[in-house]
């Protein structure tokens, strides 16, 4: 089970769903904080959902302050980032030079684009913690080094 | 964190050090909070800033450390950090998703390790009283501007390295002013309110000018800068602690002048307000065009620190570049002849020579004379009023303030001449090249601002000027003002020491006079501060010398 887990991680990290980041979130899980990964990437889709409805809201509105689209954006990379949710983060980005161009059009695709990789990582990632969890904390927490 | 912990040893970092951690975004936070628990530290998390300053307020010993993500909603962590580093004195680390500043998001481990070291140093710093950390915050930058590949682990390391880099230039440059070859600060009006500000806000006793220059914020300040502003301030304070309250007002613009003595004076016509502090008499500055730069509110209500510019520098006299320098040289000029009148110098500077190194006695005539060349230039361009100082007086500037001790051997501009021990209150100008002390034997009023041009200037030549003395030029302090008026604020500074100077019992109307006729002169050179010396004033002005 835990060679399981191992390889679903791997290869998420392989198609690029997440990147170093995530290891060193995993890293940091230890007994005092058994399910620390699981806990950030909670917070985090959570956090992120919300961002998705307020862009979602602001496009549809269809006036396009780019300015707001673009902090929006930035919030959400941030966060991101710091879970390593790697091909979300380059949506974002792409999402914020489009905003910065004042591309509405460009903003519309690759918020959809964002969205989709959103909601996969998700669904990966819950796929991934419950796996964990049933092979044990220990197991997962360590990683290859 | 107390000594202990500076003995740690820089590739371990401290247990319990306590951090508090702000960022808006819930899933930052949570790493961040993780990460520090990892380097086991103790964390506190809040994702509004303002929770934050609360928490901090409540207690200021509580932590150690602050890390802010600058893009906040609902306070800019800029904002923030600047109140923290302001009110408390706590050092804080930026984190931001941005390309070069500080640590950038997502935050490592190994970066967090070395976070301490802001702390350490911090303390460290204050515990020895220097300040090797002055950048702190910068030495977090640069730890995040090596990196902006936020998953490039040997980025943390090249940020380490910076950081250290930028450690080890601090020391070197703390360790070595002297020979660091750094443009001299001016101490302007504005900054000098600033230093003034952070030094009340810390309190007068336990200003540290690592924190000064925190809470100033200026960019290019370095803390030695401060760190010898500071020292003079606090020896003209001493100084003038004795002196008349008066002069207190005045004191800033003493202040200024005798650190900036550069630059500062230049287009200041300084006016040479007659005994009584002028300064206090904003119309006399007023008079004084340059002066307007001045606030001479500044003088109002003690802020007297604020920015007076030490326009005199004696010592720059020498180099005439532009300086103007009330040189507070004591040393009565006793001989300029030539320079008698023409104070002004041509480039604005208010020549106050102070010469710092002569010994006083001769008059360091050479130098003087040197100065005075180039004021008497000055001068006798803007003034043809000014009559041949007999005696230097109407160099006033040229006074040589007693160098004997020239403390400072650079002209540091923020150099006073606190040395005028005496009641004086000189106005400081020289800029530390004179040691007005040394001449100021004899008068105690040394003017630093070489207006002091004091009948009794010509006590030595080393003599100072003191405020009496300038009492009799009366307009020395006028003049010196006018020279220093090149610089508008700084003029203004000097000038008001001029004023100042006034009171060195400077008469009321001879200072006037040479007030008028400095900003007469002023008028009609346009800036020139060094005409502005209100030669007209000079002949009133006798230096005593």
């Amino acid at each position: 089970m835990q060679r399981q887990v191992a390889l679903i991680k791997q290869s998420l990290l392989d198609q690029g769903y997440l990147d170093e980041q995530f290891m060193e979130l995993e890293e940091l899980q230890d007994d005092a904080n058994p399910n620390f990964v699981e806990e950030v990437a909670t917070l985090y889709f959570k956090d992120s959902a919300r961002l998705i409805n307020n862009i979602d809201q602001a496009l549809e509105r269809g006036s396009f302050d780019f300015n707001r689209l673009d902090n929006y954006m930035h919030q959400f990379k941030g966060s991101s980032t710091s879970i390593g949710a790697s091909k979300v983060k380059t949506e974002c980005t792409m999402f914020r030079e489009y905003c910065r161009a004042g591309n509405a059009e460009g903003c519309l695709r690759t918020f959809k684009q964002l969205k989709k990789e959103h909601a996969t990582l998700r669904k990966k990632l819950e796929q991934y913690f419950q796996l964990a969890r049933q092979a044990g904390p220990k197991e997962t927490a360590r990683r290859p080094k | 964190m107390t000594v202990e912990q500076d003995c740690v040893a820089l590739d371990q970092f401290p247990v319990g050090m306590r951090v508090l951690a702000v960022d808006d975004d819930q899933t930052c936070l949570r790493i961040l909070e993780s990460l520090l628990h990892r380097c086991q530290y103790h964390v506190t998390t809040t994702n509004q800033a303002q929770k934050a300053l609360e928490l901090l307020r409540e207690n200021k010993n509580k932590f150690d450390l602050v890390i802010s993500d600058v893009d906040m909603p609902d306070m800019d962590g800029f904002k923030l950090l600047e109140l923290v580093g302001l009110e408390m004195d706590l050092p804080v680390i930026r984190v931001t998703h941005g390309a070069c500043d500080y640590l950038l998001k997502p935050v490592r481990i190994e970066e967090l390790k070395n976070i301490w070291q802001h702390v350490v140093r911090s303390r460290f710093d204050k515990n020895r009283g220097s300040n090797n950390g002055d950048k702190k915050d910068g030495s977090g930058n640069n730890e995040g501007v090596a990196n902006s590949d936020p998953n490039n682990g040997r980025a943390n390391r090249k940020r380490k390295d910076q950081y250290n880099e930028d450690e080890d230039e601090e020391r070197d440059d703390n360790d070595d002013p002297s020979s660091q070859k750094k443009p001299r600060v001016v101490w302007t009006v504005e900054l000098h309110k600033k230093f003034v500000a952070a030094v009340n806000q810390l309190g007068f006793e336990k200003a540290m000018p690592k924190k000064i220059l925190d809470l100033m914020n200026v960019e290019k300040l370095t803390r030695e800068n401060v760190a010898s502003h500071l020292q003079k301030f606090r020896l003209y304070l001493k100084r003038i602690s004795g002196n008349q309250q008066a002069i207190m007002a005045n004191s800033d613009l003493h202040f200024l002048q005798m650190s900036n003595g550069l630059d500062g004076f230049h287009h200041r016509p300084i006016p040479v307000g007659s005994g009584q502090n002028v300064l206090q008499n904003p119309t006399d500055l007023g008079k004084f065009h340059h002066v307007s730069s001045l606030p001479l509110n500044h003088i109002d209500g003690g802020n007297i620190l604020q920015g007076l510019p030490m326009p005199l520098e004696f010592d720059q006299l020498q180099t005439n570049n532009n300086k103007s320098i009330i040189a507070g040289n004591s040393m009565a000029f006793p001989s300029f002849p030539t320079q008698q009148s023409s104070l002004p110098n041509n480039n604005n500077h208010l020549v106050l020579e102070g010469h710092p190194q002569a010994s006083p006695s001769a008059f360091p005539g050479h130098q003087i004379n040197k100065r005075l060349e180039h004021w008497s230039n000055a001068v006798s361009s803007s003034s043809s009023t000014l009559p041949p100082a007999q005696n230097s007086n109407s160099i006033i500037i040229g006074h040589q303030f007693d160098v004997s001790p020239l403390p400072h051997s650079k002209p540091d501009s923020l150099e006073w001449n606190t040395q005028n021990a005496s009641s004086s209150y000189s106005i400081p100008f020289c800029d530390s090249t004179i040691p007005l002390t040394s001449s100021m034997n004899t008068n105690p009023r040394a003017f630093y601002r070489t207006t002091d041009l004091d009948s009794n200037a010509n006590v030595q030549p080393g003599v100072y000027y003191d405020s009496s003395q300038m009492r009799q030029s009366g307009n020395y302090g006028p003049t010196t003002d006018a020279m220093l008026s090149s610089n508008p604020k700084e003029g203004f500074i000097v000038g008001q020491q001029k004023l100042q100077s006034g009171f060195m019992g400077a008469e009321a109307g001879s200072l006037d006079d040479i007030v008028n006729s400095t900003m007469k002169q002023e008028q009609s050179q346009g800036d020139l501060s060094e005409g502005d010396l209100g030669y007209g004033g000079f002949s009133s002005l006798r230096t005593c010398l």
